[in-house]
């Protein structure tokens, strides 16, 4: 290990950063809410190894409340819910990304397209207005309708609904970019008009549209809980958080324990994201920042008016 | 004003043709033949014949296309496959419980919305409003399938207040159906709130770095008059055409909710129609979803342009 010192260029940037307050002291929210996403995904990835199986039925401890041995109970097969548990937030947490990127990823190249392509973008919205027509829940009735409800049905009504968002995002901020000199410059110096896109523009939109992917984020999970509740998304015997709040309703006075743990979990997962999109939406929106930090200071009394 | 309207028609029309086109072509993609499935192995080619007909299944598509956008502008979608009753009346006779439910919500939680914000524009520090603030991001984050079981567990079942299900038309028993509404519209309107709060006050903080607040307050204006006189109708015009937008999904929550609380609105009315491939009913009630939405779009662009001065003249 060589010494930082010898360096002197290296020493000032790091005695500089060494003054700042920390990022976790500056971004407290943001770390505490990211820290508990992980450790839950972690634990919804990791604890269904360790768990009895989430499929094994056993007649004779049906509908057990919490105990050490079921720490959650078990559910009107005899079934451990802690392991259906785990297991409906697996699938019901991979629902989520993977809307989520999908939405992200069409949206983020519809959204420079439009913005950078004048003539296209002014048609492109158009039917990204109408797209926006459906509610999430009805586009995904129709497709539940044409293709038979189901994973497939809910991934491209969601995916659908969402994409707008991004791309109305991603297009705004991609014309402000294209009227950058640099990226005429590039253009002048006779770099194609797709590459230029993809060189120069494209990473400069790269950071807004991950903070609209956590953003996303939790939309995407509040659909995904409502549309397999109503018998539209992923469906049993394959448990996801949603339809384990389904199941429960025919027990909801004998065992209350069935219903509040999915639906709590869900809330948990969306008011994180919440949380973290919140605190990332400052990184990329300055005006968001000021407009936070006023908030905090207004509300600790120390900014008049 | 009028071209403002005028270009809202237009816009309207276009977006119902491109909705209506889309899902045209959408349900005629499914593999197999509407009518067989419908009337099983055992029908005679006359009654196939006659029922394709019906559904306008016969000749090629893009006649087929033709005869169903003719219809449709003259507002006839067909005949429901499950209720066999015309399209249009099923539409308009499940109507009424979407809209009681619709209007119930948003106009509480506006109401409510504004007044929790303009508490916490003129007393920023007090417990409420800081109380508010917090409460505000459980309120985003609670599923309304989950909220509307939890409160019917604890209100219905447990105490006892209010009926756990039920739909009686707000005209016919005011009180029966005011009981029967509080815990569908509760749940709706804590998201609601939720969201309308945290976009108002986005609005409001921006609105208060605005210079012509010192002069305001300079010339010895109350913080009560600053944020009722000044603050809040600036700000609450951008927010209008969030509340427009956000009807989607107010239209989502009650689909979940009319499947909880059995109210016999458009939502079940579609639901149903899933489960029965009810293709004439889909079809018509998906239309007219997305009319609703662009309709009630409408309406929030032209309060905004009566509303502001600005956008009047222009």
């Amino acid at each position: 290990m060589t010494a930082p010192v010898q360096v002197p260029r290296q020493t000032t940037a790091i005695s500089l950063v060494a003054k700042r307050p920390g990022f976790f002291a500056k971004n407290r929210a943001l770390v505490l809410s990211a820290s508990a996403l992980i450790l839950i995904i972690l634990l919804v990835v990791v604890l269904p190894f360790l768990l009895p199986d989430p499929n094994t039925t056993d007649a004779g401890s049906r509908l057990l409340p919490p105990s050490f041995e079921h720490l959650m109970g078990t559910d009107k097969y005899g079934r451990d819910y802690l392991s259906r548990m785990m297991t409906a937030g697996r699938v019901s947490i991979g629902m989520t990304l993977l809307i989520t990127l999908l939405a992200a990823v069409l949206g983020t190249l519809l959204g420079l397209v439009a913005g950078y392509f004048p003539r296209v973008g002014g048609v492109v919205m158009r039917i990204l207005d109408a797209w926006m027509a459906f509610p999430a829940i009805v586009l995904a009735i129709v497709f539940a309708v044409i293709i038979g409800p189901g994973v497939l049905s809910e991934l491209l009504a969601v995916t659908v609904i969402f994409t707008p968002f991004t791309a109305r995002v991603i297009r705004s901020r991609t014309m402000s970019l294209a009227a950058r000199p640099y990226v005429r410059a590039a253009r002048v110096a006779g770099m194609s008009s797709w590459k230029t896109l993809l060189v120069h523009v494209l990473p400069n939109t790269l950071p807004l549209a991950m903070v609209q992917c956590v953003l996303l984020a939790s939309g995407a999970m509040l659909i995904d809980g409502s549309l397999s509740f109503l018998g539209l998304g992923v469906s049993p015997p394959t448990p996801t958080w949603g339809n384990l709040v389904a199941e429960s309703r025919v027990y909801l006075s004998m065992r209350p324990s069935l219903l509040i743990f999915p639906g709590l979990a869900i809330a948990i997962f969306v008011f994180l994201v919440n949380i973290a999109g919140g605190s990332l939406r400052a990184f990329v929106d300055p005006r968001m920042r000021f407009l936070q930090e006023r908030a905090r200071l207004r509300r600790a009394g120390r900014l008049a008016g | 004003m009028i071209p403002v309207i005028l270009r809202r028609l237009r816009d309207l029309v276009i977006i119902m043709f491109v909705v209506g086109t889309a899902l045209f072509f959408l349900i005629r993609s499914i593999p197999g033949d509407p009518a067989k499935v419908l009337l099983g192995i055992k029908a005679t080619p006359e009654q196939l014949a006659a029922l394709r007909a019906d559904l306008g299944l016969d000749g090629p598509l893009w006649q087929q296309y033709l005869e169903w956008i003719s219809r449709a502008v003259r507002g006839d979608f067909g005949v429901s496959i499950k209720y066999r009753e015309p399209v249009t009346e099923l539409i308009f006779g499940h109507l009424a419980p979407t809209i009681t439910l619709a209007v119930f919500a948003t106009v509480i939680s506006f109401g409510l919305t504004v007044l929790l914000v303009t508490w916490s524009t003129v007393k920023p520090t007090s417990r409420l409003s800081r109380f508010v603030n917090r409460l505000v991001q459980f309120g985003l984050a609670l599923p309304e399938f989950w909220t509307a079981l939890v409160l019917i567990l604890v209100f219905s079942m447990t105490l006892r207040w209010f009926p756990p299900s039920g739909y009686t038309p707000l005209f016919q028993d005011p009180a029966t159906a005011l009981t029967q509404l509080a815990i569908p519209v509760v749940v709706l309107v804590i998201g609601q709130t939720a969201f309308f709060t945290i976009t108002l006050e986005e609005s409001v903080l921006g609105e208060l770095t605005q210079l012509y607040l010192r002069t305001a307050r300079v010339k010895g204006l109350s913080e009560w008059r600053i944020a009722t006189r000044h603050v809040m109708p600036n700000s609450l015009l951008p927010i209008l055409t969030t509340v427009g937008m956000n009807f989607a999904s107010l239209i989502g929550g009650i689909v979940v909710i009319e499947s909880i609380f059995v109210i016999p609105g458009l939502g079940t009315l579609l639901l149903g129609a899933v489960y029965a491939r009810d293709f004439p009913l889909i079809q018509g009630g998906v239309l007219f979803v997305a009319f609703l939405f662009v309709f009630v779009n409408l309406l929030v662009d032209l309060t905004y342009s009566l509303a502001d001065p600005k956008v009047r003249v222009a």
